[in-house]
């Protein structure tokens, strides 16, 4: 987990949740896909209709009706799309599900339409100073909310994709390093089994030079604490799988 | 980090591995909640799985802190916790109660806040209106350069609008409309100085526009431009300005609340008003843009349609107010 900002509240359950609050990477991300959306739609709306010939022309000859149609869509995809999709969509736009953040109230509820409204109006006053104001609100602020989001009451979190596959247990243990079934519990803490695990994710992105160091490091570290005697470099990986997959397999089913 | 092989604590693989599957069954069944196919022996479950999660999480929490397991047992608990204690939006009453209720309701218990605003207008349309009358080179510093111009040449500056395509006219007048009004209510963060000056600077330019068309005998076709949407617009200004002084009275008179919470609570409020300033603007910026320009319509249809229009809306504000007097 992060250690950055967070959100904490406490539910009626006495449950006490906290979510990793989003910095100004991610929602500018969010943004700027948002905006290119829209952009997009329009585009592929205006050249679709512009095969009809003479947009111009085309947009005056339509009936009133029609032209406060148009209108009001124009008018709708700029300043209610945000609206629409955090109301709907529990605080995420398209933009902000690729980015992985969420807005919500404050308490960690979902954030209603009233909320919606109160942030993103408030934009009115952040872009035509392009956005320096939200910028600098959300690099300042505690739990970085933009000017929108302290007057609604609102922030935005990150929607992390755990995974917890790396706790399943696994299958055959590697017989050279049997015998580390049953002692991997006493020899690894909670925490050093999330490291362990950490590693073993990560390793394919790696420099090879950096991850052999890394992986050798953890394993003359872990092989003493396990009891399993020196292992040679080019056995450390075998046997942190080895140690991880003894420890998983430890317990319950 | 203890080096008592004992005591290393509980193995946090075989208490995931335990727990998994409710967990990715509560996912699922949070995740339904919003399509509405959960059954009720489902709902029940989702009920019993969240309690469990919820503890599950405590010890996660004490027992493995900051491990993937914790983050993952608080995302899911905080998804269904939002499933469970949403505020429902389906439930039909609720926006006609918001629309036909909350919305009157905030603007009477503020009424005094709507008053003031409307005196900064005021003072600024007098201040503007007098100035050029009792001084018409006034016009020069008050009137914008592209207002005098076509005054001068002794058509109203407003026939141009005519000769682009209403539609999109339309969308960017009420874009330049809701950015006005919306710097009106946000700049009640500045304790109102902002909402008040912004307000008298518009009600300068207005007045001021006003009587130099009048002095130079186009008084008539300038009220014919505004009568049909001018009472609406300045009734969304003067109500975004009561929105705005709400957000400055949480600045200087927050009352029991510290600033930031009564800031959060009184946006709220103000969040009700702007509810009905941005679609009242839409409204207003069709009817600048397709009614108000040129001569298609008389005056007299188009002042009777912007009487109608302003009179409709404030009908709509104060009727809860007329009903209780009714029912007392």
């Amino acid at each position: 987990m992060s250690t950055g900002p967070q959100l904490t509240f406490e539910t009626p359950e006495r449950a006490v949740l906290s979510l990793d609050v989003a910095g100004l990477g991610g929602r500018a991300l969010a943004y700027l896909s948002d905006l290119a959306l829209i952009f997009l739609f329009w585009v592929t709306a205006l050249l679709l209709y512009s095969f009809g010939g003479d947009l111009l022309r085309r947009v005056q000859e339509l009936s009133a009706v029609a032209q406060v149609v148009a209108a009001a869509a124009f008018f709708c995809t700029g300043w209610t799309w945000d609206v629409l999709w955090e109301t709907l969509w529990r605080g995420q736009t398209p933009g902000k599900r690729l980015a992985g953040i969420r807005v919500v109230r404050t308490d960690g509820a979902p954030v209603g339409f009233v909320e919606s409204v109160v942030r993103n109006v408030s934009r009115a006053v952040e872009l035509p100073l392009l956005y320096a104001p939200g910028v600098l609100a959300v690099a300042l602020t505690r739990r970085h909310q933009r000017l929108g989001d302290v007057l609604a009451g609102t922030l935005v979190v990150k929607d992390r994709a755990y995974d917890l596959s790396r706790y399943a247990a696994p299958g055959a243990l590697d017989p050279r390093w049997s015998a580390l079934r049953g002692r991997a519990g006493a020899a690894l803490a909670p925490a050093d089994f999330e490291r362990l695990s950490d590693f073993l994710r990560r390793r394919p992105a790696l420099a090879p030079a950096a991850r052999a160091r890394l992986a050798s490091k953890i394993a003359s570290a872990l092989a003493a604490r396990a009891g399993a005697g020196d292992v040679s470099q080019a056995d450390a990986e075998p046997f942190l799988e080895a140690l991880a997959a003894a420890y998983a397999s430890e317990g319950a089913p | 980090m203890s080096l008592d092989a004992s005591s290393r604590g509980p193995n946090i693989g075989a208490f995931v591995r335990r727990r998994r599957a409710s967990w990715e069954r509560l996912h699922a069944l949070a995740g339904r909640v919003d399509t509405g196919t959960l059954s009720l022996a489902e709902v029940e479950e989702l009920d019993r799985l969240y309690r469990r999660a919820a503890g599950d999480l405590a010890h996660a929490r004490a027992a493995f802190p900051g491990s993937d397991a914790e983050g993952y047992l608080s995302q899911v608990t905080a998804r269904a916790y939002a499933s469970l204690y949403r505020r429902r939006r389906a439930r039909p009453g609720a926006a006609r109660d918001f629309v036909a209720r909350r919305i009157p309701e905030t603007f009477l218990a503020h009424l005094p806040l709507f008053g003031l605003a409307a005196a900064f207008l005021a003072a600024g349309m007098a201040a503007g209106a007098l100035a050029v009358a009792f001084d018409p080179a006034a016009a020069a510093s008050l009137v914008p350069r592209a207002v005098r111009d076509a005054v001068a040449g002794g058509r109203m500056w407003t026939d141009s609008l005519l000769g682009v395509a209403p539609g999109v006219e339309g969308s960017l007048i009420a874009h330049n409309n809701i950015a006005v009004t919306g710097l009106v209510f946000a700049l009640g963060l500045t304790g109102g100085i902002g909402t008040a000056w912004l307000l008298f600077a518009n009600g300068l330019l207005l007045g001021a526009v006003a009587v130099h068309c009048v002095q130079r005998g186009l008084g008539r076709p300038f009220f014919s431009f505004v009568a049909a949407h001018g009472p609406a617009e300045l009734l969304c200004v003067l109500l975004a300005g009561q929105a705005g002084f709400l957000l400055a009275s949480a600045l200087v008179a927050p009352g029991e609340w510290p600033r930031g919470e009564a800031l959060v609570r009184r946006g709220r409020e103000a969040a009700r008003l702007l509810a009905l300033v941005v679609p009242l603007l839409a409204v207003v910026g069709v009817v600048e843009s397709a009614i108000s320009p040129g001569a298609t319509f008389p005056g007299p249809v188009k002042a009777g349609l912007g009487a109608l229009l302003a009179a409709a809306v404030l009908l709509y504000l104060v009727r809860p107010a007329a009903r209780a007097r009714a029912a007392a």
